[in-house]
């Protein structure tokens, strides 16, 4: 019999759908409540006026995106925002891709690189960026004292001093974080091309980099779509870095929209553009997730 | 064969040189643990100490508060992976395996919803978790570290269910095991590397959390070690010793812990193409 010949009241109501109801129940309310609810709420905010104890005074409808829409700073951060997640994803793509094409020649050692590889995804990401703040210390920082004792760089910056090495600082830090993911995923699609098609090409002359363009990279296409997504979203969202590493400053020069956001609401108490971003942030993220999910979707049933 | 027999000298070299080049924040942290608060303040600071202080790694526990936080990671972590393993494995036993209306679309929601962003819901969060008396407790930490996780652990839970044989469960249910009893007899110890690989990330997960320790928990009593070590930096003398030596015990416990799971969890994340 055919599903749809099943009345509907019986296909929601028989003893296995009422088993799965009960299993669902618990998880689904804790996210209905912990997470829906605070979405919706969020949403609620953005279009009322609040005080700084973040209770609704009035509903303003959308004047609340107005204001910000007409700010130039707003403007400014989702930019930042924008250029930040596409600069460490397109550099984390290239170093990632590079580390797994060293991973995949074989050698003795070659696991244990591989696990040395993994520490700084391994690590926890607000330790990390604690140590790479003493990292960049100016005085007894090891960096710059290592760059001029070897004379890389004789006079480098103050790191989190100033707005572009600050920024430059941060960004690097996301990008060291991100890098063992790709690599990982990269090198897993790398080790599923078969052995022979490089055989065939070497008998052919084929050289390293036509190698790598016409079998490793059609051949790992589809990982390295998803793995840039993912990317995306995490480096997009990537707080604790930032908030670490100098909360946004030096006056502004590393806020993107969710460190803003979070300044915003428990540091200025301005809890309506906090909600703004938040629903701004919300539809960025949620679009990708959507592109994220449908891509693996369609692997998992293929596979 | 000749070009990988040319190519293989060179890649070493390439990894022993990038290593070296991205491991040297955690060189940094070992050298510093093991420096006298003087050589820590010297100008250039030296790469290596001159004689190994590893008292530091002892100090650590009496001079900072170091076991307070240790402990409040610990309950925190653990009350985490225990919350979140009671919603996530009904949970995943029902989208692998009972037929019902809208089981494609929780799962595809669940798969969309483990990306959301913590920031976005904070300062919601921060407000229930106000009206509910929680702020400031160790349960508003394990509350919300679970929802933030229960999505990608019922995701790796539902693909462990799915790919144990149906015949087993069927046999079982047919020598009259009750749903329930094939779960916890029969599905439960045939998915243990599952429920480890599950459990490990929501302990690696609430163990390296830090906006929501940041937004809601005030007192040190209650601090987790990585909001401890957050608000160690940044007095005026931070005795950076003794930071990158906690730094470095906060650590291995993940990093362990992290080995155990690597390949599943990069399987888990990019899907099908990839076997664990």
């Amino acid at each position: 019999m055919s599903e749809a010949a099943i009345p509907l009241r019986q296909r929601l109501w028989n003893p296995e759908a009422r088993l799965a109801y009960v299993l669902l129940a618990p998880a689904v309310l804790v996210l209905l409540g912990f997470m829906i609810y605070p979405i919706v709420y969020v949403f609620l905010i953005s279009l009322f006026k609040t005080n700084k104890l973040a209770q609704f005074k009035e509903f303003v409808g959308l004047r609340n995106f107005v204001n910000q829409l007409a700010d130039k700073e707003f403007w400014q951060i989702t930019a930042r925002s924008l250029y930040w997640t596409a600069i460490a994803v397109a550099v984390k793509t290239v170093l990632g891709m590079i580390v797994a094409l060293l991973l995949n020649v074989k050698y003795a050692g070659r696991k244990f690189a591989r696990m040395l590889f993994i520490v700084p995804w391994a690590s926890a990401v607000p330790i990390s960026a604690i140590l790479w703040g003493w990292v960049y210390h100016p005085q007894y920082g090891l960096l710059n004292a290592t760059l001029k004792a070897t004379g890389i760089w004789a006079n480098p910056p103050t790191w989190l001093g100033r707005p572009l090495p600050a920024f430059t600082a941060c960004i690097w830090v996301d990008i060291w974080i991100g890098i063992p993911f790709m690599a990982l995923v990269f090198l897993a699609g790398m080790q599923a091309i078969a052995e022979d098609l490089y055989e065939s090409a070497y008998l052919d002359g084929v050289n390293a980099l036509q190698k790598f363009f016409y079998i490793t990279l059609p051949g790992i296409r589809h990982l390295v779509l998803i793995a840039t997504l993912l990317s995306c979203l995490w480096t997009f969202n990537d707080f604790n870095t930032i908030y670490i590493l100098t909360r946004g400053g030096p006056a502004g020069a590393t806020d993107i929209l969710i460190t803003k956001l979070y300044k915003n609401a428990f540091e200025f108490l301005k809890f309506s553009p906090a909600a703004v971003m938040a629903v701004v942030t919300f539809f960025i993220l949620t679009a990708l997730s959507i592109l994220y999910a449908r891509i693996y979707f369609r692997q998992e049933q293929a596979s | 064969m000749k070009w990988r027999n040319r190519g293989k000298p060179i890649a070493v070299i390439l990894t022993v040189v990038l290593l070296a080049f991205l491991l040297f924040p955690f060189f940094v942290m070992l050298s510093t643990m093991l420096k006298s608060a003087e050589e820590v303040y010297t100008n250039p600071p030296p790469w290596i100490p001159k004689s190994w202080k590893f008292s530091n790694l002892i100090r650590l526990w009496s001079e900072f508060d170091f076991a307070v936080y240790f402990k409040s990671s610990l309950i925190i972590s653990l009350g985490s992976t225990l919350l979140n393993t009671l919603l996530t494995v009904p949970a995943a036993y029902a989208v692998a395996r009972l037929r019902f209306v809208g089981r494609r679309f929780i799962l595809y929601l669940f798969l969309v919803i483990q990306m959301f962003s913590p920031v976005i819901v904070v300062i919601s969060l921060f407000k229930t978790m106000a009206s509910l008396k929680l702020l400031n407790t160790y349960l508003s930490l394990i509350l919300a570290n679970s929802v933030f996780t229960i999505a990608f652990t019922i995701w790796m839970m539902n693909g462990y269910f799915r790919s144990i044989p149906k015949e087993i469960e069927e046999a079982a249910l047919i020598d009259g095991c009750s749903r329930v009893q094939t779960i916890t007899r029969i599905m439960l110890p045939i998915a243990v590397p599952g429920l480890v690989t599950t459990m490990i990330y929501s302990f690696i997960a609430a163990w390296n959390e830090f906006l929501f320790g940041l937004t809601f928990i005030q007192s040190k009593q209650k601090m987790p070690l990585v909001l401890g070590l957050y608000n160690f930096v940044g007095r005026w003398t931070t005795q950076w010793e003794l930071l990158n030596a906690a730094a470095f015990v906060a650590l291995v416990p993940v990093l362990v812990l992290f080995y155990i799971i690597e390949k599943r969890l990069v399987a888990g994340l990019a899907g099908g193409a990839v076997k664990a």
